[in-house]
């Protein structure tokens, strides 16, 4: 078990959200679309530009900056 | 059933859901085509309202913005909740509601289901896609889904028609019936902070102007700020933010709140989903998966994104160009009937230049309507449009925009409407704001004819560093001068007007789906409906009132000098040549001359168009014919040659006449309201090198910017019928004079006015469609007088420069 942040898993990464942080909004947001202590996330690719990235997480594909995954703290089960 | 019931049967019904669910399609299903869009006041979303029967009774349908959640941090997001609670106006309070879920992704589209439930009004879940859900191994057991909420569920497939009956027979029977409020488990603290809350609020509702309900209550504990918490500020006070400060203290124990609502609500979700869901691992990839492998990688996915953008830039920008001719062709041929069966005065000139150009100004955006929203439709609806925003969110992040701005920017290098109408694909309301307010410095096509007409004018046909024409040059900088404008402009609003921090940019990647005919014809149909009845009607107020304005006062006294003229010259003619009307004669020897003649005329006309390379050749052997043609026929009789003279004292005539009736619209122009305004600012444009011609023509392109060509026609006595590629025009501006004899356009007055119609607002469609989109004056009043600022600024540095340089 290693932890991290969301923004520096490598594609095809699977890590448990440990917290959510940042500013009242982007946490709010973050946790309304499940991302959340607890669940499992796996990071599917970023986009050419280098951002942002597409993770998956309860079963459907989400866009997040980098900047807003690296609000979120993740244990990797290695 | 007696007939006083069934009139009572009447209920209002709510449809909410996640965005990408088939909330729509189920709508559609339900309502049909008996649909309208409601505008709600002080927002930038809408909402539809249709009509569904079910036996004797009718439901109303409001079909609420797809959202993820009823927090709301901006007045766009509180829709929701207002709807809910029948706050809106001209809108009754639901009955009931119908929760859309998407059984492919149930755990997340149950977050707002649950929000909605702790309403407790009745309520009806739909459940979509079971399909796509079963194709990835999920199986959701609908009858305990139904245990576990406490209400009906319906398994729908609402483009195969599937389910809707039975949706709407179980929406019937529950709506008798008092809905339930959802309890789900908060810590004490947290429910001990709703109810404090709730009394406080209870206490406020007399100022607030309603009860508020307890669900609000939370939503205001958790959200802190937003346009809830600024209504209670503004009728609460200080004395009000202390306490709710202090109550949130408490609720939280140390906590965020959002994360306990969060924990609460996915918390109990995931204890359901282990009894309604069954998951089997499926081997491989779906097909989104694979398709996602090509639409987002980095080599072909970019590839496949500039071919995509490429087809719609070319599509809006050359490929509805026919369809524009078509009306633009169309409603100058009716004008042209119809002024031909009118008698000259102000009535024809209103029917004609006012009424029928309007209505046609109105009408020729649809092409470029139709074919961006083709395309945007086909995407969305594909799955696409998600998919463009991940590639393209980098670069537009760098100027406060986000990944979904590209498309509506792109489409503004061709028009500036459709590009604004196109922002509503974004969802945060600053980013919507800020694009819908930048779209209009992308240089649209309408600035073309400006470009052109003072290029080929004044900058030299000469090749820059051996190889770079010098002209092209000129017209690709114009290109970058609305783009450079726009950028700053970006930031200061973003960071100063709209003072947004970083809005988050979470976005869904639906699964791909096949775009519906039925549902792209839709929202076609919605677009232009709503394009021609909402801004059309401003558009073509604003071109009656300009055409007013160019046309009064039209004193008689000029008509009676112009009258005079014409009969003075009329009177060196004999009688004959004066009272030759082709119109009605096409049997006389002048018409038959007329005749050989025009025959010529076309045989060029037709050269030229398909460019024959020979022109000049071609041109001659044509009129070696007429000429022959004409020897043939005056060599018959001794009339016959007396004729030809005739017609040629005709055309002299017509000429004079054509000079006389320019002149008389010139000097209409030059006194008219229009006319008289160009003189009044005459001193506030001098500093940009022009005069009051050139301030009038700018003025009178309010309607749209292509028309200073055709006033500058008019004013230089040329008549109004005049493009940027005509030879006449281009001479005559040449030669124009100030007052003091100097050259009135030189290359710094023709840069001067080139950047000013690069910057400038001058586009009433553009200010109508803003107003339209954002609900509100505010937006297109401030657009205009920040560009007009703005591109006076850029004009007259612009020609101060270049004056100095020496152009």
């Amino acid at each position: 078990m290693s932890s991290s942040t969301l923004d520096k898993l490598p594609v095809g990464a699977s890590a448990r959200v440990q917290d959510v942080s940042g500013d009242p909004a982007l946490q709010q947001r973050l946790l309304e679309m499940g991302v959340l202590p607890g669940t499992e996330v796996t990071v599917v690719r970023f986009a050419p530009l280098g951002d942002p990235m597409e993770i998956k997480v309860m079963g459907y594909s989400l866009s997040l900056r980098r900047s807003e995954a690296a609000h979120v703290s993740v244990e990797v089960a290695s | 059933m007696t007939e006083g019931h069934a009139r009572h049967d009447r209920h209002t019904v709510a449809l909410m859901g996640n965005p990408n669910t088939g909330k729509s399609s189920l709508f559609s299903a339900l309502t049909g085509t008996r649909q309208k869009v409601a505008n709600f006041p002080g927002v930038t979303v809408e909402a539809k309202i249709g009509t569904a029967r079910f036996e004797n009774s009718e439901l109303t349908i409001i079909d609420l913005p797809g959202t993820y959640s009823l927090a709301a941090r901006s007045p766009d997001e509180r829709v929701a909740t207002d709807a809910l609670l029948g706050r809106i106006d001209g809108t009754a309070k639901p009955d009931g509601v119908i929760i859309v879920l998407d059984a492919s992704s149930l755990d997340r589209n149950l977050y707002l289901g649950t929000q909605v439930l702790e309403f407790g009004l009745p309520a009806v879940v739909a459940l979509t896609m079971v399909d796509v859900a079963e194709s990835r191994g999920i199986t959701v057991d609908v009858k305990k889904l139904s245990e576990v909420l406490g209400v009906p569920v319906v398994e729908i497939n609402a483009p195969k028609g599937r389910g809707i009956d039975e949706l709407k027979s179980t929406l019937h029977r529950t709506l008798h019936h008092p809905g339930k409020v959802l309890e789900l488990e908060y810590s004490e603290d947290f429910l001990r902070g709703v109810d404090t809350l709730h009394e406080k609020l209870c206490d406020l509702g007399v100022k607030l102007g309603f009860k508020p309900a307890r669900p609000e209550a939370l939503r205001l504990l958790v959200d802190g700020a937003g346009p809830f918490f600024d209504d209670c500020e503004a009728v609460g006070g200080e004395e009000f933010v202390n306490t709710f400060f202090e109550i949130r203290e408490r609720a939280s124990a140390g906590r965020s709140l959002s994360m306990i609502e969060a924990q609460a609500r996915y918390g109990t979700i995931g204890k359901w989903m282990q009894e309604v869901k069954q998951t089997e691992a499926r081997e491989g990839r779906t097909k989104t998966d694979v398709v996602d492998g090509i639409l987002t990688h980095k080599f072909w996915g970019s590839l496949v994104f500039v071919l995509v953008m490429g087809l719609i830039f070319q599509s809006i920008y050359s490929w509805s160009g026919p369809l524009m001719d078509l009306i633009d062709g169309g409603f100058g041929a009716l004008g042209d009937w119809v002024g031909g069966m009118m008698a000259d005065g102000a009535l024809k000139s209103l029917v004609v230049d006012g009424i029928i150009a309007g209505v046609g100004g109105v009408l020729i955006f649809l092409p470029q309507i139709l074919v961006l929203f083709l395309f945007i439709a086909i995407l969305e609806d594909l799955g696409y449009m998600a998919r463009a925003a991940f590639l393209m969110d980098r670069l537009m992040s760098r100027f406060g925009l986000n990944g979904r701005s590209f498309i509506p920017m792109l489409s503004g290098f061709a028009c500036a409407i459709p590009a604004i109408m196109g922002t509503r694909v974004i969802e945060d309301r600053n980013t919507r704001l800020t694009t819908i307010f930048l779209a209009p410095f992308m240089s649209c096509s309408a600035r073309l004819p400006v470009y052109v007409l003072f290029i080929a004018a004044f900058v030299p046909e000469m090749k820059v560093l051996g190889f770079i024409e010098l002209q092209g040059l000129v017209l690709f900088a114009m290109y970058w001068v609305g783009v450079l404008a726009a950028i700053p402009t970006a930031l200061v609003l973003k960071k100063g007007i709209l003072k947004s921090k970083v809005t988050p940019f979470l976005l869904e990647l639906p699964s791909y789906k096949t775009p519906r005919v039925k549902a792209v014809a839709r929202t076609l149909w919605e677009r232009a409906g709503s394009f021609v009845k909402r801004a059309g009607t401003i558009i073509l107020a604003v071109s009656v009132l300009v055409w007013a304005a160019g046309y009064f006062p039209h004193s008689q006294s000029v008509d009676d000098t112009y009258d005079a003229e014409i009969a003075s010259v009329e009177a060196e003619y004999p009688e004959a040549v004066v009272n030759f009307n082709p119109e009605e004669d096409d049997e006389s020897l002048l018409a038959q001359f007329k005749a050989i003649d025009d025959a010529h005329e076309e045989r060029v006309a037709a050269l030229e168009e398909e460019g024959a390379e020979d022109l000049e050749e071609a041109t001659a052997e044509s009129k070696k014919q007429r000429n022959a043609e004409m020897a043939k026929l005056s060599g018959k009789s001794r009339l016959a040659a007396d004729a030809l003279n005739d017609y040629a004292s005709w055309k002299t005539l017509q000429e004079q006449r054509g000079d006389v009736e320019n002149r008389r619209a010139g000097e209409h122009l030059e006194e008219s309201f229009l006319g008289q305004a160009g003189h009044a600012i005459a001193p506030a444009v001098a500093p940009l090198g022009w005069d009051w011609r050139i301030g009038m023509a700018a003025i009178a392109s309010f309607p749209a910017r292509e028309v200073i060509v055709a006033t500058l026609g008019t004013i230089f006595n040329l008549g109004s019928d005049q493009d940027e590629e005509s030879d006449s025009l281009r001479d005559v501006i040449k030669d124009a004079k100030r007052a003091d004899g100097t050259p009135l356009f030189t290359l710094a007055t023709g840069l001067s006015i080139m950047v000013f119609f690069a910057l400038c607002a001058q586009c009433a469609a553009t200010l109508a469609v803003m107003r339209r989109e954002t609900n509100s004056w505010k937006w297109p009043i401030a657009s205009f007088l920040y560009m007009t600022t703005l591109a006076y600024f850029a004009s007259l540095v612009t020609y101060q420069v270049a004056h100095a340089l020496g152009a």
